[in-house]
């Protein structure tokens, strides 16, 4: 079945998407989005009643794998020591993502000018700049003017809360001498265009029941809709069309109703994060693309980055308040960030201190860190640990690599029965430097800070959680699949805004920069509208 | 094909030894009630539980009494620790199955200091805290690099 043609698709509904959609709505273009997933309903999140916690390994579990919701896709990352994490709805990985939202660093868009390895981006940090802080408005972002780790930002929300674990772990840092800040936080500290504050319920990652989270669902949806968006639901698409010209005609999707659908546009825009894009692209050939679209280059799909995390988690004397607060955002440190060539490494990492856990989720770490035995020790081990750990999880930044990718698997399909993504990444030797590295600092800081004993893990196997490079930004169209303006260059009216288009990963959370990306984006094509396809 | 339920006087008595009674606070995991909850989670290791169970009460006939319960509550702990040997994953899983359901039972998290009540929509309260701790990181100069 043919739908009448628009003048935009965009396909999914998550944190680019969202941002693209609002932002072109003001050209009162006919604007279509195609979202496989649904609209969450904030009063079915864990928080709501008793044993939610558990539900991170069920119906909120980070891994598609895990949940097999129909609205997911699976995943073959067997040959990845790093599991993907995503999700599908109205609001995408926002919707489980713990809303720390650091920017990148100016010199995160020069790693080859800088250190010599890599690739630069052919844009900067000055260019996303006024998107940064449009996103920050639009997302209601929560910070504290004056990081000397960062030019000078002003931020519209007060910081989230040090709580008592702030505090003790940012007075381990003093001790220290290193940085530490309140995290910049999509989180809404105060009543902020019509949704209520943060009441710090503690687990983010498995939806904010409160809506003080800023997932998409909440924040850019709401306007882009009033303003005039059309966003279908269960709606996945299966690929995109071309004419024998090379243009993009629209994708074809299957629809809630379970028949395929042929939606028309003239301008098609592509955010389905960097796994969901390149498995989009490569099965949507044709005879002029029989390698998959857009990929003359042949690199759709590849550079796939990661962030290698590295987890500690310190036990303290002292009852904290770690139950309570945004459980992944409360202070960041960025003291090894910048490259230092005496660590032997290239590139940094940033530590996102975490506060503690819930009892469901103490007992669990308790069992499965050898410290809480069943029988007659088990109430006074628990009595050690319960409310008595914090720690953080530590962001490295991830070099691109042509091997680690993302194909179609030749046998797993989804309910639709469209090919699978498949992994294929292998932790380079630099990223291993960086995160033994990482998790000593990171045990000299809890120590700093009071931890009587601490437990590591690194790599973080679920930690796929920022999906980047595999269509990546570049002037040159041999070695990149993207203009600097976002629009591939293989075809003119086909755009990608999702973190696939990164050229490097810094060591911060992608999500606030993708989607300044998208805001910048979809700004230069409201300019060029009429030489867009030049 | 629907399966036998658990031996329910073992079981409970099995809970009970997992996570003992707490002071005069709290009963044990299984008199407490939680034992219907993770029987229903057990899905396809229910068989498995099962075996496990009559394991204690074969082996506590063998010590000379009729069942597991019958056993003086001192050798019970022993006797688990030997069908869990024996015995791959029964353990653990329950282990895991009964944390999972004692720390969310609304009388353990008062006993822990919790109000029972689900986290929203009351939520919690949380102290700002003191940013003057972060001065020495105010006197600092520029941390990142300048790019031209």
């Amino acid at each position: 079945m043919s739908e009448e043609p628009v003048d935009v698709l965009i396909i999914g509904a998550g944190a680019a998407g969202a941002a693209i959609a609002w932002s072109l709505a003001e050209t009162h273009m006919r604007i279509v989005c195609l979202e496989q997933g649904g609209w969450m309903n904030p009063a079915d999140y864990p928080t709501t009643r008793h044993g939610g916690e558990m539900e991170q390994f069920g119906a909120f579990a980070l891994s598609p794998n895990a949940r097999g919701r129909r609205e997911d896709y699976p995943v073959n990352d067997d040959d990845s020591p790093i599991k993907i994490s995503n999700f599908n709805a109205v609001g995408g990985s926002t919707i489980l993502y713990a809303a720390h939202f650091p920017r990148m660093h100016p010199s995160d868009f020069r790693v080859k000018s800088l250190d010599g390895v890599a690739e630069d981006w052919p844009i900067d940090y000055q260019t996303l700049e006024p998107w940064y802080d449009l996103n920050a408005r639009m997302m209601g972002v929560a910070g504290l003017a004056g990081d000397p780790a960062y030019p000078p930002k002003e931020l519209p929300l007060p910081p989230v809360p040090l709580g008592k674990i702030g505090e003790t772990l940012g007075e381990g840092f003093n001790r220290l001498g290193w940085h530490w800040w309140p995290s910049d936080s999509a989180i809404a500290t105060r009543d902020y265009q019509g949704r209520a504050a943060c009441i710090n319920l503690g687990p983010c990652i498995m939806g904010c029941a409160q809506g003080a989270k800023g997932s998409t669902d909440v924040t850019y949806w709401p306007a882009a809709i009033r303003e005039g968006v059309e966003l279908r639901t269960h709606c996945r698409v299966r690929e995109i069309t071309v004419d024998a010209q090379g243009m993009a005609t629209g994708a074809i999707y299957v629809g809630e109703d379970g028949t395929e659908h042929h939606q028309r546009a003239e301008i098609v825009i592509v955010a389905c994060n960097g796994v969901g894009t390149p498995r989009l692209l490569l099965n949507s050939t044709s005879e002029r693309f029989p390698d998959g679209l857009a990929n003359s280059s042949g690199l759709v799909g590849r550079n796939l980055m990661f962030h290698p995390y590295a987890m500690v988690t310190g036990v303290f004397d002292e009852s904290l308040d770690g139950y309570k607060g945004p459980t992944g955002c409360s202070i960041i440190s960025q003291e090894f960030y910048e490259t230092d060539p005496s660590r032997g490494f290239k590139r940094g990492y940033s530590f996102e201190m975490l506060r503690g856990m819930g009892p469901i989720a103490t007992a669990l770490w308790g069992m499965s860190s050898g410290r809480l035995p069943w029988g007659a020790e088990h109430h006074e081990s628990y009595d050690k640990i319960w409310n008595r750990t914090a720690g953080m999880v530590i962001i490295c930044e991830d070099l691109p690599d042509v091997n680690n990718r993302v194909t179609l698997d030749p046998e797993l399909k989804d309910a639709d029965g469209i090919p699978a993504p498949k992994i294929e990444y292998t932790l380079s030797d630099n990223s291993l430097r960086m995160l033994d590295h990482a998790v000593a600092r990171g045990v000299e800081a809890l120590e700093a800070a009071g931890a009587k004993e601490t437990r590591s893990e690194a790599p973080l196997p679920p930690a796929g959680w920022h999906l980047m490079g595999t269509t990546r930004m570049g002037r040159d169209p041999a070695s990149s699949v993207v203009d600097p303006h976002g629009r591939t260059h293989d075809v003119k009216n086909l755009f990608i805004v999702d973190g696939s288009v990164f050229v490097t990963s810094g060591g911060v959370n992608p999500t606030n920069t993708l989607q300044a990306i998208a805001l910048y984006v979809a700004d230069h094509m409201k300019k060029n509208l009429d030489s867009l396809f030049d | 094909m629907t399966e036998a339920p658990l031996t329910q006087k073992t079981f409970v008595a099995l809970l009970d030894e997992l996570i003992p009674a707490r002071d005069d606070v709290l009963p044990g995991a299984g008199s407490l009630g939680i034992g219907s909850h993770i029987e229903a989670k057990l899905g396809e290791a229910l068989p498995l539980v099962a075996a496990g169970l009559a394991a204690l009460d074969a082996k506590a006939h063998e010590r000379g009494v009729d069942d597991f319960v019958s056993l003086p509550v001192g050798l019970r702990a022993s006797l688990v620790s030997e069908v869990g040997a024996e015995i791959p994953g029964f353990v653990d899983l329950l282990v895991y199955h009964a944390y999972g359901a004692y720390y969310q039972n609304p009388r353990v998290a008062v006993a822990i200091g919790l109000s029972g009540e689900p986290p929203y929509p009351r939520g919690y309260e949380l102290e700002e805290g003191n940013l003057g701790l972060l001065d020495p990181v105010r006197e600092r100069e520029k941390l990142y690099r300048e790019v031209s």
